[in-house]
């Protein structure tokens, strides 16, 4: 494969499209686990969802089953969830907690720290299992960026702080609404889509798709009262009602537009959000403190981690192929620590509107993706899709494609070696005083 | 819920299932609005999360916690042709078994039954399965809902990928 066999990055004519072949071919997405998946940082979990010594999760990280959890000493830890000995799925809990991980199939037990403490017959064996092998095996690397863990495969990868870079701003914006800090709440949408996951990646961050997409969504927010996004008439901290496009070094990138209506907020919630906002305030000065509540985001960190921080819910999702025409995505929300039930419930109720498998809005954006892969076989009479939506703009807007196309640049990078110039549109951020104490 | 000595107005399993069964009719053609009509005032109809089904759909990242604000919203948009996932409708057919009244008070019956729905859709064919848990209300002869709750019996939704029907 030649460099622009998968991308035309044409910035002559300001184009800008990508090769079919890659939503449905093996091969590529052989080379995905290896380029992609076993190189860059991906996300596993949330320090809250283990806050115990011993409490642990197990979950798929791009296809690799691995236990998140907290071990004896109380650190963190990811390990893979493969037995030493002959390969058994360790703990097949999907969470708990648990001093030492037996498997099941001939006994070998292992500390929460990963050691391996019990092999019975171990009078058997020349080669005693405890010395030959030193612990469970993990990732080459495990780091956190404000509770938030990742994994990389690749001992040469580079720092999770430098990976995510400037990006990090927009964890920050999620991380800094509440002084206490953020949690994850119990229960996940495990859910399969029949569709390439650059596809769910690329819609996750699709703000031109919104209007048509999501047209029974919008008339229900418009039925209860509530503005829908990139409606409104309102400019916030300069960011205009269509909103704005940002792309980032490494594959990031950012949509954000003003926040939309509270479709089902109570006056408690909204004394609530108030409070949150002036305490924001208060520690970070108001700019950055309407940048977290005036404005909403959806960011994908390369390559499939997506926040989506909106007035009124907080949703990560992440998505890994199983195969060129199927992704299993899992989506959590995050609740600000230390409100009420009542706000809790508000975020729920307003947050499942939209996002999940039997939310208002999501199965209309999986039905889309579902109907482009079929289409797909298509592609020797139609080999491209577009994505110039926006291209040779001074602001791009939110309903617009620089997002994705900084996306896929990153994509062609690590899959060809081609490095495409960016757009040059990066994002000057809200200016965050720290006046806490 | 107290659960009091039966009244005169005792109601019979058979009486539940006849309920059930009409419900389960209306859903599999599609006649929404009708369906609507089945819920109280005050009512909801909930999914708790594959993996949690024993928390409060309200305050854990469930799957459906409509109130009766937010069932009428998702009866109006599936009624519609921009509900794209719902376009065309499914076909679905539905089995409603194992019936049983848990308990019975003053004014409210509480059931619960098996579901087995298939539903079939441009060429794909997905089953769901679990367990429903009713709070009815008898109301002139027949019942009014109050709360459904339909419990999968699913660790992911994988093959299925969405709720994009009533369940
Ligand atoms: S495979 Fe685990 S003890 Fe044999
Ligand atoms: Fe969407």
């Amino acid at each position: 494969m030649t460099a622009s066999t998968y991308v035309n990055d044409d910035r002559q004519n300001h184009l800008f499209q990508v090769n079919r072949e890659v939503f449905t071919s093996q091969e590529i997405l052989e080379k995905e686990k290896q380029e992609i998946f076993s190189k860059a940082w991906i996300y596993v979990g949330h320090e809250s969802e283990i806050p115990n010594k011993g409490d642990f999760q197990t979950r798929d990280v791009a296809g690799r089953p691995v236990i998140f959890n907290r071990d004896r000493h109380g650190e963190v830890r990811v390990m893979l969830n493969s037995c030493l000995h002959r390969g058994a799925s360790l703990c097949r809990h999907s969470s708990g907690n648990a001093k030492i991980f037996t498997c099941f199939y001939h006994g070998w037990a292992y500390r929460n720290s990963g050691e391996l403490v019990n092999v019975p017959g171990n009078e058997d064996y020349k080669a005693e299992p405890a010395k030959v092998y030193e612990g469970l095996k993990g990732p080459a690397k495990v780091e956190s960026y404000r509770g938030l863990y990742f994994v990389n495969f690749d001992e040469d990868a580079e720092s999770l702080e430098d990976y995510l870079g400037e990006a990090k701003y927009f964890i920050d914006l999620v991380a800094d609404q509440s002084p206490e800090g953020i949690a994850i709440l119990e229960g996940t949408h495990k859910y399969s889509i029949k569709a390439n996951w650059k596809l769910l990646v690329e819609n996750s961050v699709d703000g031109y798709h919104a209007k048509s997409v999501h047209h029974t969504y919008f008339e229900m927010m418009m039925d209860l009262g509530a503005t829908p996004p990139m409606l409104g008439e309102e400019i916030v901290n300069g960011v205009a009602p269509s909103g704005m496009g940002t792309e980032f070094p490494n594959g990031h990138a950012t949509l954000m537009y003003p926040a939309n209506g509270l479709p089902l907020a109570t006056e408690s919630v909204k004394e609530t959000l108030a409070g949150m906002r002036r305490t924001a305030e208060e520690r970070f000065g108001e700019s950055y403190a309407t940048a977290m509540f005036g404005l909403s985001r959806n960011s994908v960190f390369f390559p499939s981690f997506i926040v989506i921080d909106l007035s009124f819910g907080l949703t990560l999702r992440t998505m890994y192929p199983i195969s060129p025409s199927e992704t299993i995505v899992t989506g959590w929300q995050i609740i600000p620590k230390g409100v009420d039930e009542e706000f809790i419930k508000y975020r729920v109720d307003n947050a499942l509107t939209f996002w999940g498998p039997a939310g208002l809005a999501t199965p209309d954006d999986v039905e889309a993706l579902e109907q482009a892969q079929k289409a797909f076989s298509t592609q020797a009479e139609i080999g491209w899709s577009d994505i110039s939506k926006g291209m040779g703009k001074q602001m791009p807007a939110a309903n617009d494609e620089l997002q994705m196309r900084a996306w896929w640049r990153e994509w062609n990078k690590r899959m060809t070696g081609e490095a495409l110039p960016s757009e040059g549109k990066s994002f000057v951020p809200f200016q965050k005083q720290t006046t806490d104490a | 819920m107290a659960i009091t000595a039966p009244t005169a107005t005792v109601t019979t399993r058979t009486e539940v299932e006849d309920f059930l069964f009409q419900e389960a009719e209306m859903l599999d053609t599609w006649r929404l609005e009708e369906w609507l009509e089945l819920f109280t005032l005050d009512c909801t109809y909930e999914i708790p999360a594959t993996d949690r089904p024993d928390l409060d759909p309200g305050l854990s990242w469930s799957l459906i916690h409509d109130g009766r604000t937010m069932l009428e919203q998702r009866v109006i948009r599936l009624k519609k042709p921009e509900a794209h996932a719902e376009f065309p409708h499914s076909q679905t057919s539905r089995i409603v078994g194992n019936v049983r009244i848990l308990a019975q008070s003053g004014d409210e019956v509480l059931v619960t039954a098996n579901f087995n729905i298939n539903r079939s859709k441009a060429g794909k064919f997905d089953t769901y399965v679990g367990r429903y848990e009713y709070t009815l209300v008898p109301t002139n002869g027949t019942f009014q809902i109050r709360q459904k709750k339909a419990i999968l019996a699913h660790d992911k939704l994988d093959p299925q990928g969405k709720i994009s029907f009533i369940i």
